[in-house]
């Protein structure tokens, strides 16, 4: 067992700054370790069979040198950085890998990882577009699709009873990461908006019951500190696709903002909704991770009145949540921020607009292509934003 | 062929008829579902994919395009969609069709039937048009497992039973919407109307084979919406016009005749979508020797042998006969032989170099068009990887040309024409290896 000597955030920023260090750590321990991209990947039954579940990301700090053969620059930025990643060795610790079909690139990555980077195991679940009692069906058919193949690849049997002490877990964390973000709510918040991606990241590298322990010492710690982010005007709620690296947060905390919520994968997305425990545990997982997770890839519109359509009440019924957040959050501004070629979130991104303009909050959409040297002009349309808001 | 297109710009006459008499019409995506079950219960469709297409031939897109952007669509956005999205905007604002519109224009829907084939961009597409339209939507799903989960044992049923059960659904919701009750045994008749029409034109297709080409991917083009956008209605119509396109061009392979008037020096696969507004630079191409034998996208499959006994169902015979599954796949393309140790790859690696790399095989090409897309990622991730077997397996090279399927400004033709004046000797080094290998042509 290694000894850890730091705590809290001081941990969070160690594994932050080197994700792998702790994984292979645990890898040299013998723990197996089980990569996977984006939320659909039931995190659960990975944790169940005792794999290690990480979280794979791209480097927006790292130019993208190799992916380019395999993937043309017409698509998203960051998977073709986690590709990249991949393809120069840096994911080799991993003893598998499980995707979803979370958009149109991300549907591809599979066949792409398989013929180029190769694990010792990897599966696909086709996750479903809507939220329909036949894909509902569908999705708890591909989670027992994911078990046999897990039994097979591991020897071992994924028990109801190991499942749902694996759900129970994952479900503390969840808990625990909304405690955290009770301490965004202040003015001002606790724990600033790059603090809380380290956070994230930091949970999304670590096994689950480590990951609550190291939870416990940040809210801890963050409860009884003094010296937390200063009081400013602007406190932002950002909506959008994947942010997996602090810089564009500490771009608009640089300025007179705090982040003080967000509606984004490496956040909220992945955290809030719990799994409910159900008899069949497949059941509780499918629902959540069809129906309860918030993104735009999943197909979801006002459910009350299929026969006719009324666009306030569908933009109502599929963003009100952003109102309770604000509302909750004391937000008086949104950052809609979005990879360049993220197809699912462009699409997304008037609807949200209208939304937010019928509720009279401001905001703007910022599009970035997942590179630091991106962020320096979207520097100048924040301030400007930023003026407006106040 | 120009027969065939007289059916898919009809439909844009029907639509707007259908509208006026206040019969429901559908916007509706391409998929092998929706347009049959539509028609059954006398909604008349219209697709706006098709659209586009015409909008981009037409030189209209680029006024629709700009309207796109200006309701804050970012510019990378599918070009269809961006056309279609500018084009509701406008007639929204106008209340009418805006006088614009080539070929008088696409009615007004009250309904709209998305899908999550092909590609995710579809249904976000429709979703959009929430803005505009007060049209109910549903979104039809349909599966895109990857290929070792596609072969997992009772992979096949599972998939059959998912797109049954979704099917039952979409009925449910068209019923109550249109307070009619489903006609079943148009349904059945659709379903022989069609297979037929995709087996004839899939012989039509197959015939591309021969050496030199009869028909070149131009002529397949302007003759495949018919096949693809239909109502449903006119299946027998359009299989007549197919046999007599297949007669026409088996007398062209009889007779040796090429689809290009130059000598055809090179076979080559198009990959993507292709260039609507710049058709004619195939033209140029041709005049190189460049014979486009084929393509990936909108070719029809084989249409296979299934037994439907013991199955009364008219949804799930619909869909046994429409998806035959990866396995079946598999053993329909190769030989016993060769499909046992397919399979074996799939399982052991997750893919396989074989399926992606067939059609070269098949068709002899000597080299692939890659046409990446700024605007269309579901055609143009894969494009690399696929260029990358052709190359493995059967050593047939590619060219990568940028473009966009509706956006002329995207596309450069003098630049394209001179990456293909280069690639050609590529081709032909690749030519004297496949020689030299003895793998072929």
């Amino acid at each position: 067992m290694v000894e850890v000597a730091s705590k809290g955030l001081s941990r969070v920023k160690e594994i932050y700054q080197d994700r792998p260090k702790r994984v292979k750590e645990l890898k040299a321990e013998g723990k197996k370790v089980m990569g996977y991209i984006c939320l659909y990947p039931v995190l659960e039954m990975m944790t169940a069979l005792d794999f290690v579940p990480y979280r794979l990301f791209g480097d927006m700090r790292e130019p993208i040198t190799r992916a380019d053969t395999y993937l043309p620059t017409v698509v998203c930025p960051f998977l073709r950085s986690l590709l990249d990643l991949g393809l120069k060795g840096k994911y080799d610790f991993l003893d598998g890998i499980v995707t979803s079909h979370i958009c149109d690139v991300g549907a591809q990555i599979p066949d792409v990882w398989n013929t180029f980077v190769q694990t010792p195991y990897s599966h696909g679940i086709d996750t479903p577009h809507t939220t329909h009692q036949s894909s509902r069906e569908r999705e708890k058919g591909l989670l027992q699709d994911f078990q046999k193949s897990l039994e097979d690849y591991t020897g071992q049997k994924l028990t109801t009873e190991k499942l749902k002490q694996a759900i129970e877990i994952h479900n503390q964390q969840r808990a625990l990461v909304r405690e955290l973000y009770d301490l965004r709510k202040p003015d001002p918040p606790l724990i600033s908006g790059v603090e809380t991606i380290q956070v994230m990241k930091a949970l999304m590298s670590l096994p689950v019951e480590e990951g609550n322990s190291l939870l416990r010492e940040v809210i801890s710690e963050v409860k009884g500190r003094k010296n937390g982010p200063p009081k400013k005007p602007a406190r932002l709620l950002v909506w959008g696709s994947i942010i997996d690296d602090t810089a564009l947060v500490e771009m608009i905390e640089g300025l007179e903002a705090n982040v003080v919520m967000d509606d984004t994968c490496v956040g909220s997305r992945a955290y809030f909704p719990d799994v409910k425990l159900t008899k069949d545990p497949l059941e509780g997982l499918a629902y959540r991770y069809l129906v309860e997770l918030k993104c735009p890839r999943t197909f979801k519109e006002a459910s009350s009145n299929r026969n006719r359509k009324d666009y306030k009440a569908d933009l109502e019924s599929r963003f009100s949540y952003l109102r309770d957040y604000a509302r909750d959050w004391k937000a008086n501004g949104v950052i809609l921020e979005s990879v360049r070629y993220c197809d699912t979130h462009g699409y997304e991104v008037p609807g949200v607009t209208d939304y937010l303009n019928n509720i009279g909050l401001p905001n703007i959409y910022l599009e970035h292509d997942y590179s630091e040297g991106a962020l320096a002009p979207l520097r100048t349309r924040v301030q400007g934003f930023l003026e407006i808001t106040q | 062929m120009y027969a065939l297109r007289a059916h898919v710009d009809k439909m844009y006459d029907v639509g707007r008829e259908a509208e006026k008499e206040g019969r429901p019409v559908a916007w509706v995506m391409l998929e092998p579902w929706s347009a049959a079950i539509l028609s059954c219960m006398d909604v008349q469709t219209v697709f706006p994919e098709n659209y586009g297409t015409i909008c981009a031939a037409s030189g209209a897109a680029a006024t629709f395009l700009e309207r796109s952007e200006a309701e804050g669509f970012p510019n990378h956005l599918c070009g269809y969609a961006r056309n279609c999205l500018g084009y509701t905007a406008m007639m929204t604002e106008m209340g009418q069709i805006p006088p614009m519109a080539p070929g008088g224009g696409m009615p007004k829907p009250m309904l709209l039937v998305s899908s999550g084939a092909v590609c995710d961009a579809r249904f976000k597409w429709f979703q959009a048009l929430g803005r505009y339209f007060d049209a109910p939507i549903w979104v039809i799903e349909v599966t895109t497992s990857g290929p070792r989960e596609a072969l997992m044992e009772g992979a096949y049923e599972r998939e059959v039973n998912f797109m049954v059960n979704e099917l039952r659904e979409f009925v449910t919701f068209l019923e109550k919407l249109l307070g009619k009750k489903m006609d079943w045994d148009k349904l059945e008749e659709r379903r022989k109307q069609t297979r037929e029409l995709n087996k004839v034109w899939w012989e039509v297709n197959h015939l591309t084979k021969a050496v030199p080409c009869p028909m070149h991917l131009r002529d397949f083009y302007s003759s495949m919406s018919a096949a693809l956008y239909r109502s449903g209605h006119e299946a027998e119509e359009i299989t007549r016009l197919y046999r007599g396109m297949y007669d026409e061009v088996k007398q062209r392979v009889d007779n040796k005749i090429s689809a290009i008037n130059y000598e055809e020096k090179y076979r080559i696969i198009f990959e993507g979508l292709p260039p609507w507004h710049s058709l004619g630079f195939f033209d140029q191409l041709a005049e190189r020797g460049w014979n486009f034998v084929t393509e990936r996208y909108y070719h029809p499959g084989r249409v296979a042998e299934v037994d439907l006994t013991g199955i009364s169902d008219p949804i799930e015979r619909y869909v046994r006969t429409r998806y035959q599954g990866l396995a079946k796949s598999i053993d329909e393309t190769f030989e016993p032989e060769e499909a046992v140790k397919v399979k074996e790859e799939i399982m052991q690696k997750g893919f396989s170099q074989y399926i992606a790399a067939r059609k070269v095989k098949d068709y002899k090409c000597d080299g692939a068009f890659l046409h990446t897309l700024l605007t269309c990622r579901g055609t143009t991730a894969p494009l690399r990887r696929i260029a990358s077997h052709y190359l493995d397996v059967w050593k047939v090279p590619s060219i990568t040309v940028e473009g966009d399927i509706v956006d002329l400004t995207l596309f450069d033709p003098a630049d394209a024409l001179r990456k293909a004046e280069a690639f050609e000797e590529t081709m032909d080094h690749y030519k004297e290896l496949r020689r030299k290998e003895g793998l072929g042509w």
